[in-house]
């Protein structure tokens, strides 16, 4: 079973791999609440899109010289103290905030601020700024957070379906009139005609594209988003919504097996390839089983398949570029 | 203020990368043959049009693309021109091993097939930045084991492609069960018996895209397909302004207690709002897979490519006129509503 580092270094910023030593992808249970350090720096900058154009974002980052969009995710296990610091290093306030986790309040611009809280709330959270709503989480002020159940390492919530590994992806829609107007502390008055399309802040570029398997670039390719399993490795997956539009999640070879719902377990578990991902920070879990392709003849267990939007205007960039969208690509290995 | 980022294409001229064809790019022209090729249980040969046209309730006509049945003509015109909207539907039963011959009709521009919901090889997915889109002809393998409502469509420039109409539905019908009498209609193995079915194939139509070419936009050209702005909305290729109310297929008359299969496909992008007019339907599967509980409903949300199976509750006589509204995917503000009508006698 493949495990990995997540050790990114990126022109977005190099991160840290996450809590503890733990990667992103397996979970270690312990048996004690532990007190969790965690410091991000709100930056900003540009990063450029698949047309070439430099887009304004800000971000939770790892650095004070760094733009990291989205902030790192972290894990951490139900009953866990967090502590939180937020060094503010732009000139406006903004906000940490975790639905019904913790809210830190308006931070003004130079300055920090230092919080904590309890891990309290099993399952998928999404961190965020909420000042001057939405528009700071749209250019980027987001995030995601597990909370582990105790002592478990494979389910989302006590009794849930298992799973080997975890993945977080976090969508995000992009209107550059928007972004700059932000940039200019203004609030935007235009209509919002998203432009790009990300997924964990990068787009796709498909083969021979310049780009193409770069990590840092490629959303097909970014270790954080693309998927590698073998048969039998059941990954979680957290998926988010930060930007504007309703999205449909939607993936090839496997159906999803669909857990959550804006926070709410499901009734019943469904298995679906799409699945309704609703604006504004919609939330779903799901598990991509990586079982053997049911309808392959002859059978297959490895192969490469993609993960995208259905929502198809999201697979473009600047109105064409179709494949420079939200999507990454599913390895079976 | 760091400046971060790279890799851009440098603006809108295109350029290098991918397989070129003509004049697009980010495309990967291949057709070769299909590993492990065996005798198919059925097989479903497809050509392409891209000169079909669907006339509107008020008159004005809208470009199509799709796929024909049989190889089409030269340069993708059908013998008449065009083709049927959608494309002609595949049925098969659970356990088939199936051929879709894709014949692509010259060497203009290149499509797929993916078979949306079956879980083939990845050779046979259809994906072109993943396996190839084919400039000649493939034959796509697979066997059919979930029985459910599925559909194909094109998946290269797929955001155009499937808008232009390249869809058709694709049903898997579940084995016999042994005990049932000949003739028997199941939704899946198991499932519940249905006497008659309609599908709606629930899409929205842009006019302002129907003008463009196979290729348009893959080389970084703004031709502003991030924004969809419908004109016109359609259920299953008739326009759902009036005419969906009586098309055969889409609308229905049954008799009271009679078991009526809808099979809906959310074939547009933007999210739908399905209204029963006051009917009640039990959702009994989705995205080919049987719920664990079926789900009493009397309207639902989708989203693009959701499909829902339910068999509607005809125990009630009366007109009752189905609603489906496509909402905008940002502002949710309702761009029109198709509209079709079961009667129950």
């Amino acid at each position: 079973m493949k495990r990995r580092d997540f050790l990114r270094v990126s022109t977005l910023g190099a991160t840290a791999s996450a809590m503890g030593g733990v990667s992103l992808l397996g979970w270690v249970p312990r048996a004690q609440a532990a007190t969790i350090n965690k410091t991000y720096y709100i930056t900003d900058g540009y990063i450029e899109q698949p047309d070439g154009t430099d887009v304004y974002f800000r971000g939770y980052s790892g650095g004070r010289y760094s733009l990291n969009i989205p902030g790192e995710s972290l894990i951490v296990q139900e009953g866990d103290t967090v502590n939180i610091t937020i060094v503010n290093t732009l000139s406006n306030s903004h906000s940490f905030v975790i639905d019904g986790l913790v809210d830190s309040g308006s931070i003004r611009g130079g300055r920090s601020s230092s919080f904590s809280f309890v891990a309290n709330k099993v399952g998928s959270h999404l961190f965020y700024d909420k000042l001057n709503a939405p528009y700071n989480r749209l250019v980027g002020l987001h995030g995601g957070l597990a909370v582990m159940p105790q002592a478990s390492s494979n389910e989302l919530y006590v009794g849930s379906p298992q799973f080997v590994q975890q993945y977080f992806w976090i969508f995000n829609d992009i209107d550059p009139v928007w972004h700059d107007q932000i940039r200019q502390g203004r609030t935007p008055t235009t209509k919002y005609i998203p432009r790009y399309f990300t997924l964990n802040g990068l787009s796709g570029r498909p083969p021979g594209a310049p780009g193409a398997h770069d990590p840092n670039i490629d959303a097909m390719t970014d270790p954080r988003t693309a998927l590698h399993g073998h048969i039998g490795d059941r990954t979680l997956i957290r998926v988010f919504n930060a930007g504007k539009a309703d999205q449909s999640v939607h993936t090839h070879a496997n159906h999803m097996e669909w857990l959550t719902e804006n926070g709410q377990i499901r009734p019943d578990i469904w298995r679906k390839d799409c699945i309704y991902l609703d604006a504004n920070k919609g939330a779903i879990d799901v598990i991509f089983p990586f079982h053997a392709p049911m309808d392959a003849y002859p059978p297959v267990t490895t192969g490469t398949f993609p993960m995208h939007l259905h929502t198809e205007m999201s697979q473009t960039a600047a109105g064409g570029l179709y494949m420079f969208g939200s999507m990454t690509d599913i390895y079976f290995e | 203020m760091g400046r971060m980022g790279g890799g851009g294409m440098g603006g809108g001229d295109g350029g290098g990368g991918g397989g070129m064809m003509g004049g697009a790019c980010y495309t990967y022209p291949a057709s070769p043959a299909t590993p492990g090729l065996v005798n198919p249980d059925v097989s479903f040969n497809r050509g392409i049009y891209m000169n079909g046209s669907m006339t509107m309730d008020d008159g004005n006509s809208v470009r199509i693309w799709g796929f024909t049945d049989g190889d089409g003509g030269m340069m993708g015109g059908g013998m008449d021109g065009g083709g049927s909207f959608p494309s002609p539907a595949m049925r098969v039963q659970e356990g088939q091993i199936v051929h879709s011959n894709l014949n692509v009709n010259g060497m203009m521009w290149v499509h797929t097939i993916h078979h949306h919901g079956i879980e083939p090889s990845m050779e046979n997915d259809g994906v072109g930045h993943i396996s190839w889109d084919v400039d000649g002809t493939y034959t796509y393998q697979w066997r059919a084991s979930s029985a459910g409502t599925y559909f194909y469509h094109c998946h290269t420039n797929t955001v155009l492609h499937a808008e232009m109409g390249m869809y058709g539905a694709l049903i898997i019908d579940p084995k016999p069960k042994p005990n049932d009498p000949a003739g028997t209609k199941r939704a899946f193995k198991d499932g519940p018996i249905y006497d008659s079915e309609v599908i709606w194939a629930v899409d929205e139509i842009d006019s302002r895209w129907h003008s463009l070419s196979w290729d348009a936009g893959t080389c970084g050209a703004d031709v502003g397909l991030n924004l969809l702005e419908p004109d016109y909305f359609i259920i299953t290729g008739v326009d759902g302004a009036q005419s969906a109310l009586t098309a055969p297929g889409i609308s229905a008359t049954v008799q009271v207690g009679e078991r009526l299969l809808v099979r809906y496909i959310c074939a547009g992008y933007h999210p739908q709002e399905v209204r029963l007019g006051g009917l009640t339907a039990d959702i009994v599967a989705s995205d080919g897979r049987p719920l664990p509980n079926a789900v009493a409903v009397q309207s639902f949300r989708a989203i693009s490519a959701e499909r829902y199976d339910m068999i509607i509750d005809t125990s009630e006589p009366g007109e009752y006129i189905v609603e489906m509204d496509i909402n905008d995917w940002v502002t949710g503000q309702t761009w029109g509503t198709a509209k079709t009508k079961i009667t129950i006698i």
